[in-house]
């Protein structure tokens, strides 16, 4: 007989500002069992463990934990069924010890204060099990972040939880650590813990799982077991469809003149790099997270500190030292973080868009209403931004607040482009809409610098792309030499990539 | 699996505390250096009499930093404290002498704290409003309503309740251990030290099954209540109630915490560091003041050294980092 699933959520669904997150999304969770949970950035996947743990509730459908369905679920309630998450971002205090860490919540007491004792001793135990050879005094703020992971976990173990979710668990561990805790799952589900495991290496999951939910766009689009999949057809589950559909036709551009040209530039992480961005073209930028490829879009455009031994930018010699020369000399910035850094989301569509022109106007000059109307409206046309522009930006889904932190340099008609991850948390549907805008300002003579976390966007849009490794240019690849395995390969320092750089 | 008790664990309790005092030792350092210098200076200290006057002008500051640190240690902060000690010196100068004596004047000044730093906190917790704007508006209503009371300085305390706390007795110093102890004793509550989780990472700590809000609005409570009580002790001091008397409290209670360690941002910072930060300015006044500093000099220095204590954790760190 097949265990009874300990927790069982059906149809749930959920959306943010209108924004559909999770559409009827089921998952079973049995014990003994570790259950992935793939899916892209931005595929619900956080969504569905805050609905799991109670975080948030469900816009539709229900949760079942041991035959009782919720329709909402609070979080004490998730916790009393023995639910326990491993958040991906750290939920510990600094300032507090590692064993008053581990019991926060939930403190052993005796007359009403808390059980110095017995918290020792219960600390101790799960310390244990995750390898966790510290001081039960020192403070957590003291430790490095693989140790502090650890006793994010030890924290969830202390409640003896019978539902373990684990939000990426291993991104900051080190090997060793990693190790420790693949075994602390294999023993806890040898004892019947149902384990939620979520992670984007897959060589792990294929090791550790046995049944995987895939979850795309917020549906789920596989939900099985793990026996004859391999790692190819985990990423077929994830991505399911052909990229080709999503990208417009490539056509290179007649325009291929220089116009950013540096040599020996250096900024934040990038040591003494070489660069050449020509009109008319896409350059990607590619490889892991954090590998200088922000330093270097910021270094260029005048918002970090930034040395060269010689810089050209549309002909003029030197690099910009400010934003405002950056935006003179015809540069502009789309930064990745379009909440905090791109757009100012209490303000209204045809504000944000406004706010360029606002910085190139003379203090104390006259507003003009009417012209401003008439320009946000030709604007919000011509990247089919829809709706009432007065309308505040925070209200409209990720891709259309991508649009618009676009549309507001489009009046300034800047020459050359540096796009930070314009496509994060993006719908499919906008995305396509912003990859064709992208090819049609490159078919107009701009030059496009685009940052990406998603390759195949670098594979289907861009001309060249320099792939970043550790504050250099590990490779830089033509256009017929594009390809999903050369990028990965360059960004994880296989040598076989190395191509005229 | 058996787990092996490691040594140390089983005092647990008293190793966290000795973590505490890690980031305290150059504050402590430094408050026994003016200590010194202040006996140097006036040798009159060392004596049962020197170390009572002494204890009597440092207890209403050792109080209102408590309570602006216990606040400032959730993530909040408190512009209502001098109000609030005003009021508690008026109900106090008012209620004592009456029919319910001394004993009633206590209940009603505790009372009073607890009802009006709990509704600042519901207020500002509840409804999620900042902090600094709920209790400015407050300390216009509660310096009103003292105002109210008491128009004019007046009211009186029963003598010998009055030399019993502040005549030649060091019932003051008594008063600032008793308190220090009190807060112990709260802190080893899961209320309590669920304070610090509160203030740094109110998310995380709410998911973790802490009662985020409750321990918020109990500080709030508490903090009125410590400001109360430094209004007593000022009234008994005084022999009456002043309405005004408590202005100077509200910055001077941010500059004590804030020299005492105390993080503007929320769970960073000791009630130690908080206590030994008021000894210190009360210390560093009354240097001054032995030095023949005229007032204005003392507030410039006293504004100085408080940014000179801010900076130099920055400045340090940032110098460390440079290779």
């Amino acid at each position: 007989m097949t265990p009874q699933a300990i927790i069982k959520a059906n149809g749930l669904s959920k959306s943010f500002f209108g924004n559909p997150v999770l559409q009827n999304v089921s998952i079973a969770l049995e014990p003994g069992r570790i259950h992935a949970l793939l899916g892209e950035n931005g595929a619900g996947k956080s969504t569905l463990i805050n609905l799991l743990s109670g975080a948030l509730a469900p816009d539709g459908g229900e949760i079942e934990i041991d035959g009782r369905s919720h329709r909402r679920l609070t979080p004490s309630e998730a916790r009393r069924a023995g639910i326990a998450v491993v958040q991906q971002e750290l939920s510990l205090t600094s300032d507090l010890s590692i064993a008053e860490n581990i019991g926060l919540g939930a403190y052993p007491r005796r007359f009403g204060l808390i059980d110095y004792k017995a918290l020792a001793r219960k600390a101790r135990e799960v310390c244990d099990l995750v390898g966790l050879e510290e001081n039960l005094s020192t403070p957590v703020g003291d430790l490095p972040l693989g140790r502090r992971q650890m006793v994010e976990i030890a924290k969830a173990l202390f409640r003896k939880p019978r539902i373990l979710v684990l939000d990426e668990p291993t991104s900051s561990l080190s090997a060793h650590e990693a190790q420790t805790l693949t075994r602390l799952l294999q023993r806890l589900r040898a004892e019947g813990t149902a384990i939620l495991y979520i992670s984007h290496r897959l060589n792990e999951v294929m090791r550790l799982c046995e049944h995987v939910t895939v979850l795309k766009d917020g549906k789920v689009t596989a939900d099985r077991s793990l026996q004859g999949v391999d790692a190819a057809g985990l990423v077929r589950l994830m991505v399911g469809r052909d990229p080709g559909d999503l990208f417009p036709h490539w056509t290179p551009s007649p325009e291929r003149q220089t116009i950013v040209e540096v040599t020996g530039f250096s900024s934040g992480l990038l040591r003494d790099i070489d660069l050449e961005i020509k009109r008319g073209e896409i350059l990607g930028l590619g490889g892991l997270v954090g590998q200088g490829q922000e330093d270097l879009l910021l270094g260029l455009y005048g918002a970090l500190p930034a040395s060269a031994r010689r810089a050209v930018f549309n002909n003029v010699a030197g690099l910009p030292s400010s934003v405002s020369r950056a935006n003179a000399l015809g540069l502009a910035y789309v930064p990745a973080d379009r909440k905090r850094e791109g757009l100012h989301l209490i303000h209204s569509i045809a504000w944000n868009m406004m706010l360029p022109d606002f910085g190139k106007a003379r203090g104390l000059s006259r507003r003009d209403p009417a012209a401003e109307r008439k320009l946000a409206t030709e604007l919000a046309d011509r990247l089919s931004i829809k709706g009432d522009l007065t309308r505040q930006v925070q209200a409209l889904s990720g891709g259309n607040q991508q649009k618009v932190a676009l549309a507001k340099w489009m009046p300034a008609d800047p020459p050359i482009l540096l796009l930070n991850d314009p496509t994060r948390g993006v719908d499919v549907e906008t995305k396509r809409e912003i990859y064709v805008l992208l090819r049609r300002f490159a078919a107009q003579g701009k030059a496009i610098v685009l940052s990406s976390s998603d390759t195949p966007e670098l594979v289907h849009l861009c001309d060249r792309v320099a792939v970043m490794r550790e504050g250099g240019i590990a490779a830089l690849l033509e256009r017929e030499k594009i390809s999903e395995e050369a990028i990965v390969a360059a960004a994880m320092g296989a040598e076989a990539a190395k191509v005229a750089a | 699996m058996s787990s092996m008790i490691r040594t140390g664990d089983d005092r647990l309790y008293w190793r966290v505390q000795g973590e505490r005092n890690r980031g305290l030792m150059g504050l402590f350092a430094v408050v026994a250096a003016f200590l010194a210098l202040y006996a140097y200076l006036f040798p009159g200290l060392l004596s049962v009499a020197g170390v009572s006057k002494f204890a009597q002008s440092w207890l209403p500051l050792a109080l209102v930093a408590m309570a602006q640190a216990i606040l400032m240690l959730t993530g909040g902060i408190s512009l209502a404290i001098g109000a609030t000690v005003s009021l508690g010196a008026v109900i106090a100068a008012t209620t004592m002498s009456g029919y319910f004596g001394v004993a009633g004047g206590i209940v009603a000044v505790s009372a009073s704290g607890l009802v009006i730093g709990a509704l600042c906190g519901v207020i500002a917790i509840r409804l999620r409003l900042p902090a600094i704007i709920v209790t400015l508006a407050a300390s216009f209503i509660i310096g009103g309503l003292a105002l109210l009371i008491l128009p004019r300085p007046g009211g009186a305390i029963p003598g010998w309740f009055s030399d019993l706390l502040a005549g030649n007795t060091p019932a003051a110093l008594v008063l600032v251990f008793l308190v220090a102890l009190l807060w112990k004793l709260y802190l080893a509550t899961p209320l309590g030290l669920s304070l610090y989780a509160a203030g740094e990472n109110p998310v995380g700590a709410y998911r973790a099954g802490v009662p985020v809000d409750a321990a918020r609005i109990a500080a709030y409570a508490i903090s009125g209540l410590l400001s109360t009580l430094a209004g007593l002790f000022i009234a008994a001091q005084t022999g009456s109630g002043d309405p005004v008397i408590g202005q100077a409290f509200t910055l001077n209670s941010i500059a004590a915490a804030v020299l005492g360690g105390v993080g503007f941002l929320g769970g960073r910072g000791t009630m130690r560091g908080a206590i030994a930060g008021s000894l210190l300015l009360s210390v560093m006044i009354n240097v001054m003041f032995f030095l023949g500093f005229p007032p204005v000099a003392q507030y410039v220095a006293q504004g100085l050294i408080i940014i000179g204590a801010v900076a130099l954790p920055q400045l340090t760190a940032r110098f460390r980092r440079r290779p």
